[in-house]
């Protein structure tokens, strides 16, 4: 079913970008105009999707989505790293780095809190010394300067 | 071993009369330091790709304000879109407090102008240094069909033989420009082949790909020594001092309006606090009248813009550049 | 003057304590700055470039370009250990090289890259000795029409990497092409698919993609399993390469280093190319290419030998003529223009210190590298022992900050989450990633390449049969596709 569900996805994809391709034009004076390589390959999607979705009843792979405690834990990463890119803005690379790592820690791999904020603590000193002093790379900085 | 110390001697001697009138220099910056700023490093934005001409201006720049002003300057690549990214950066997110300065060129008026689509305008970045100014020069072949011949009579040839003779071209920016000039005057039609980068279309040039092509002197310097392009027109109001022998475009084709120069200056964002501000374009003055890197830019084949190089005069005239560059546009149908 | 003299010259500019020095600075920091995910040599050598300023000329080059070669030795390590590519030419090495090391052969692997790196980059230099004002003439002859038969030769090879369905392959090469049309086409400067917003006008960024694709979605596989205590359950089998690792590498990589080499020298190819068609020819060439993908050992060799060949090889240009191939090697020449070097075709003549000390510091470089690396074999194979519950918020703090080096927007950090999750979800429906990657590295080269090649030609696609070279390079594409039918039809 889920995969259906992403055949059918593929096509509508496809079927949009092209819709969006002829719109910037196919052809041009001196040749392929910006349309035509993506207009190509959203009919290709298509196609593919299309197929796929044909031969789907036979060829069925059963995808083993995880459930209950994988999946939270599978979600809690990208929940993790979600929150990271949200908050690099406001709070800076340190705090948002170090927020995230003990959401990590604590939420998906269930360690102690002690052992989540030591090694948060010094994962994001290390990684900040790294990479903003040793190699000289601005890392943004939170509303308290670093 | 012995010769390194010799060099570094020889120098110690050489720069200490640039050191004893530098130190009042120094004086005259930290007269104008704001307290409290900077307690980090200052970053210089550069919206091309690192190793390029403006890059390369950005570094020796940082280098020499490093010298003079003692504060720590990070240059930072933010590249994309042919320098729309990072325009954009500094004009919408850099925070306005003195920690970014964008060295940039005049390529941001067009971004501004004709790509921005009102998400900012080039008045959200503020002048605080000139750096230099680089016309956009002709370059031919030093072999083949067209080899030895000057601008007018490559000229005539595409008029004569329209879409045969190829030009490179970087779209959407002066190198189009200047040849739409070029073919709406002369009635010349050049079968244009699009690049990057002016580099790229010189490269070209010298593999035979393309019969003419357009870049900037650094661009093709190596190349030219070596016998395998040759500057044809420069598009400046006058002739270049290291390239005495190559008349302006404006010579070469009568007229006197093929003027595209690429000019470098350094901004910071609107809002910047002024004494920030202020602060950080002496930093840039006390680099732009160390010897050295005026040296090190003339290497490069930039020349000074006497417009420009005062300080005082230098936003108004920008401004009069930048809006010359939006009539332009207005009179070629790109803005309405 | 010859190529034995300028050797000499060479080393004798280079054997000096403070270059020697450099070198080996320049190597140990390239092969450390390349293990971090994410930050590849173009990262590596743009932060570490102002250190050169107070070097002297040669001090200066020969550090960035120990630089450079350092960080492609030490972007297999993260590929092979955790799946994170450091930089996008060590893509293909997480193919191969990381099933090996969850099956305990870490150790095999990262000796046989190191092993293939040096052989790669010391018969690159040799070649370049040699045969570098030759292969310069004949690199600057190269234009449009020859890069795009390169990057048709490109795509061809991405079909036959293809593992599992096809029709999903070339549904990941055909979405590959779709996301790389995102951003600005640099042949008109017209916006496409960006709606509006500049982050997309710069185009999605491959390095984010590729930490993305394959870092994140093997984080999000590992964290499913609830008894997950290290990276490779089992024991570690033996550090160093068996006599059977030996037998299978060591003709992949005489092929990788030769396919890299010539790759580099071709304008937009480059370590990247280089990598993957290495290991489209390894796999084809294979008599059992279904071990490709399962910890094939040819998988490792070649690419990594190739990508090696390919610095060489792309620093050619730069040294013989003054024109770079990629960003790295426009960043070297822009390095020279610093250190007031003027590079151009006269370069050779007017330095030949700076240019053969550049080229005797590759030799001496490389044999630092390998010493440097191999030692280190050991210890990178002992990170794998670490719990991996400790191991992986670490892994994607170094992610996050490595892509985030990139262009320093915090868009990416949303372009990696998102390929990671699309990843993780069309791993679990058998969906091949690593053409997706391919296509998106390939497709703006291939189109640049088409649209400029028909805008130079007043007799339209005539172009590409009257030019030799890409006629040539055309024909043998139509028939590696018609072998391809062949093979299908017969199986």
């Amino acid at each position: 079913m889920f995969e259906r569900a992403l055949n059918i996805f593929w096509i509508l994809l496809g079927g949009a970008a092209a819709a969006y391709a002829w719109t910037l034009g196919l052809v041009g004076s001196s040749g392929p105009d910006s349309g035509l390589f993506p207009f190509i390959s959203a009919l290709i999607v298509m196609a593919a999707g299309v197929v796929l979705l044909l031969r789907s009843p036979r060829e069925a792979v059963a995808p083993d989505f995880p459930r209950g405690a994988a999946l939270g834990r599978v979600l809690g990463v990208a929940a993790g790293l979600a929150f990271m890119a949200v908050s690099i803005p406001y709070l800076g690379f340190a705090v948002a780095g170090f927020v995230t790592m003990i959401i990590l820690l604590r939420a998906v791999e269930k360690s102690g809190w002690l052992f989540s904020i030591a090694l948060a603590f010094i994962s994001v000193v290390v990684v900040v010394w790294l990479f903003g002093r040793v190699l000289g790379m601005t890392l943004p900085r939170g509303p308290w300067g670093w | 071993m012995k010769s390194v110390i010799a060099v570094a001697l020889l120098s110690a001697l050489l720069a200490t009369p640039a050191v004893a009138q530098g130190a009042d220099a120094k004086a005259e910056l930290g007269k104008v330091k704001p307290k409290d700023f900077p307690t980090g490093p200052i970053e210089y934005t550069v919206v091309y790709p690192a190793g390029g001409g403006m890059d390369v201006t950005a570094r020796l720049l940082a280098k020499h304000v490093e010298k003079w002003s003692g504060d720590k300057i990070v240059v930072n690549n933010r590249t994309g879109g042919a320098g729309m990214v990072g325009h954009a950066y500094l004009a919408t997110q850099a925070k306005p407090d003195g920690y970014t300065v964008g060295v940039i060129a005049n390529l941001m008026w067009g971004d501004a102008m004709l790509r921005a689509q009102g998400r900012w305008a080039y008045t959200d970045l503020e002048p605080i240094g000139y750096l230099n100014s680089d016309p956009l020069i002709w370059v031919g072949p030093t072999d083949g069909p067209y080899k030895g011949m000057s601008v007018k009579q490559i000229v005539q040839i595409a008029k004569d033989k329209p879409n045969t003779v190829r030009a490179a071209t970087v779209p959407g920016s002066m190198w189009d420009y200047i040849l739409d000039q070029v073919e709406a005057n002369s009635g010349a039609k050049f079968l244009r082949v699009p690049f990057q980068g002016g580099g790229a279309g010189i490269n070209a040039l010298a593999g035979g790909n393309v019969d003419i092509a357009q870049g900037f002197f650094s661009e093709f310097r190596g190349l030219a020594d070596a016998g395998k392009v040759a500057p044809l027109g420069v598009a400046a109001p006058e002739r270049l001092s290291f390239l005495k022998d190559t008349p302006t475009m404006n010579e070469a084709l009568g007229g006197n309006e093929y003027q595209w120069i690429i000019i470098r200056f350094a901004v910071v964002p609107k809002g910047t606090p002024a004494d920030r501000k202020a602060y950080l374009g002496a930093a840039v003055q006390a680099a732009m009248k160390d010897p050295e890197l005026v040296a090190e830019y003339l290497k490069a084949g930039v020349y000074f813009d006497p417009k420009l190089t005062d300080p005082a005069r230098m936003e108004a005239n920008l401004k009069a550049y930048a809006d010359a560059e939006r009539e332009f546009y207005q009179k070629t149908g790109r803005l309405k | 003057m010859d190529a034995f003299g300028g050797l000499l010259t060479g080393f004798g500019v280079i054997l000096t304590p403070e270059n020697l020095y450099l070198c080996f600075l320049g190597s140990l920091i390239g092969t450390l700055v390349g293990v971090l995910p994410g930050v590849g040599p173009l990262a590596a050598l743009a932060l570490l470039l102002p250190i050169t300023f107070t070097l002297t000329p040669v001090g200066g080059m020969v550090m960035l370009a120990s630089i450079f070669y350092g960080a492609m030795y030490g972007g297999s390590t993260t590929s092979i250990l955790l799946n994170i590519p450091g930089e996008a030419a060590s893509v293909v090495t997480c193919l191969d090289g990381h099933q090996m090391a969850k099956q305990g052969r870490a150790g095999a692997a990262l000796g046989i890259a190191a092993i293939g790196s040096f052989v790669a980059g010391t018969l690159g230099v040799i070649v370049m000795t040699f045969f570098a004002p030759a292969i310069a003439a004949v690199a600057i002859r190269f234009g449009p029409p020859e890069n795009f038969a390169v990057m048709v030769l490109g795509v061809i090879c991405t079909l036959y990497m293809i593992a599992g369905s096809l029709v999903k392959g070339v549904l990941m090469v055909a979405l590959g092409f779709l996301t790389a049309a995102i951003g600005i086409d640099v042949v008109n400067g017209r916006e496409r698919f960006t709606f509006g917003s500049i982050d997309l006008s710069a185009g999605i960024e491959l390095l984010a993609v590729v930490i993305g694709l394959f870092g994140v979605t093997e984080v999000l596989n590992n964290v499913e399993r609830v008894v997950k205590s290290t990276v490779v359950t089992d024991r570690i089998r033996g550090l160093w390469p068996t006599l059977a690792d030996w037998r299978a590498s060591w003709r992949p990589m005489l092929r990788g280093s030769g396919l890299g080499f010539f790759l580099g020298l071709v304008p937009g190819g480059g370590p990247v190319t280089a990598s993957f068609m290495s290991y489209a020819l390894e796999k084809r060439i294979s008599a059992h290419p279904e071990r490709f993908g399962n910890g094939a050992i040819e998988g490792v060799a070649g690419p990594e030998s190739a990508n090696n060949a390919a610095v060489a090889g792309s620093i050619i240009p730069v040294l013989s003529l003054g024109i770079p191939g990629n960003p790295v090697t426009a960043l070297l020449l822009g390095a020279l223009v610093i250190h007031g070097v003027q590079p151009g075709p006269l370069f050779i003549t007017q330095r030949p210190d700076l240019f053969w000390g550049i080229v005797a510091s590759m030799y001496v470089g490389n044999v630092f590298l390998l010493l440097l690396n191999l030692p280190l074999v050991g210890l990178w194979a002992q990170l794998l022992r670490i719990p991996y519950r400790v191991l992986f918020p670490v892994v994607l703090l170094l992610s996050v900050v490595g892509t985030y080096s990139a262009n320093k927007n915090v868009f990416d950090l949303w372009v990696m989450l998102g390929f990671g999750l699309l990843g993780y979800v069309l791993h679990k429906l058998a969906y091949d990633l690593a053409p997706f990657v391919i296509a998106l590295v390939l497709a703006p080269l291939l189109e640049q390449s088409l649209r400029q090649s028909l805008a130079m030609s007043p007799d339209g696609a005539m172009i590409f049969l009257q030019r030799p070279g890409t006629a040539l390079m055309l024909t043998a594409c139509a028939v590696l596709v018609a072998l391809m039918f062949r093979r299908t039809k017969k199986s």
